[in-house]
């Protein structure tokens, strides 16, 4: 991993760490969101090919959006549910 | 020269503290005023010490608040699957390697990625902003301390205590 463009190493701790910080107010816990991500990002270490890495910090930028959505999701709900109870 | 110090606050003293106790002039406010004259002189000297002294965090407690931190990391928040697997490993992360010195890979056994949890733990800790450069740099106990002593705006923080995560 010391050997890859640093540039594109920066990108990808960046990346983990705005999920990370997404993850706090993951609804199953940040303990189980983090195990994932780290799980996640473990699996992916031995990609050296730079193309594969940029396909993979894209997959990681769109992960992003879907709990992006899914929080909105949740706010969503929760709201919809509080005007009119049923 | 101590002591027309000493008076010379006295006097303030007294003179200050009337000022705050002017609406209960009553006689039996009386004995409530005296005891407020003895405790604010102290009061108003602490304040005085503590805006003036230019001195943060010893490196002593920068030390201490980075491994309570890591030992929390280690216990609260390492996932278990992780710690097996380091158990299996030939570097084992007991808290005994833990000292001033240890070195996050090779005797923590952490990855890059706990790295990185590890030095966003010790931003918010420090209540700091490590830009991505210097972050990727420290790997070891004693460079992230030193990092923190040589940042002047992390020294002048107050302690803020933050539980676990």
């Amino acid at each position: 991993m010391a050997s890859m463009n640093p540039a594109l190493r920066y990108r990808v701790i960046r990346v983990y760490k705005e999920m990370l910080f997404m993850g706090r107010e993951y609804p199953q816990g940040y303990d189980y969101f983090k195990t994932r991500l780290h799980k996640a990002f473990d699996s992916q270490k031995h990609l050296t090919d730079e193309s594969q890495i940029m396909k993979g910090i894209e997959r990681a930028e769109f992960v992003k959006k879907e709990i992006e959505a899914l929080y909105f999701l949740k706010r969503y709900r929760t709201l919809r549910h509080r005007y009119d109870a049923f | 020269m101590f002591r027309t110090a000493l008076l010379r606050s006295a006097r303030q003293a007294v003179r200050a503290a009337p000022r705050c106790q002017a609406p209960i002039a009553r006689p039996v406010a009386r004995s409530s005023l005296f005891q407020t004259k003895q405790i604010t002189p102290s009061l108003r000297f602490q304040a005085v010490r503590c805006y003036s002294a230019s001195a943060g965090p010893s490196k002593d407690e920068v030390v201490g608040r980075i491994m309570d931190l890591l030992k929390n990391f280690d216990k609260a928040s390492f996932p278990e699957w992780l710690r097996i697997h380091l158990a299996n490993c030939s570097q084992v992360t007991d808290p005994s390697k833990l000292n001033a010195e240890s070195h996050f890979h090779n005797d923590l056994g952490l990855d890059s990625l706990d790295t990185v949890e590890v030095v966003m733990a010790i931003e918010e800790e420090f209540s700091i902003e490590i830009p991505d450069k210097e972050a990727d740099a420290i790997h070891s106990v004693k460079q992230a301390v030193d990092y923190i002593l040589a940042q002047p705006d992390g020294k002048k923080r107050p302690f803020i205590f933050s539980s676990g995560k």
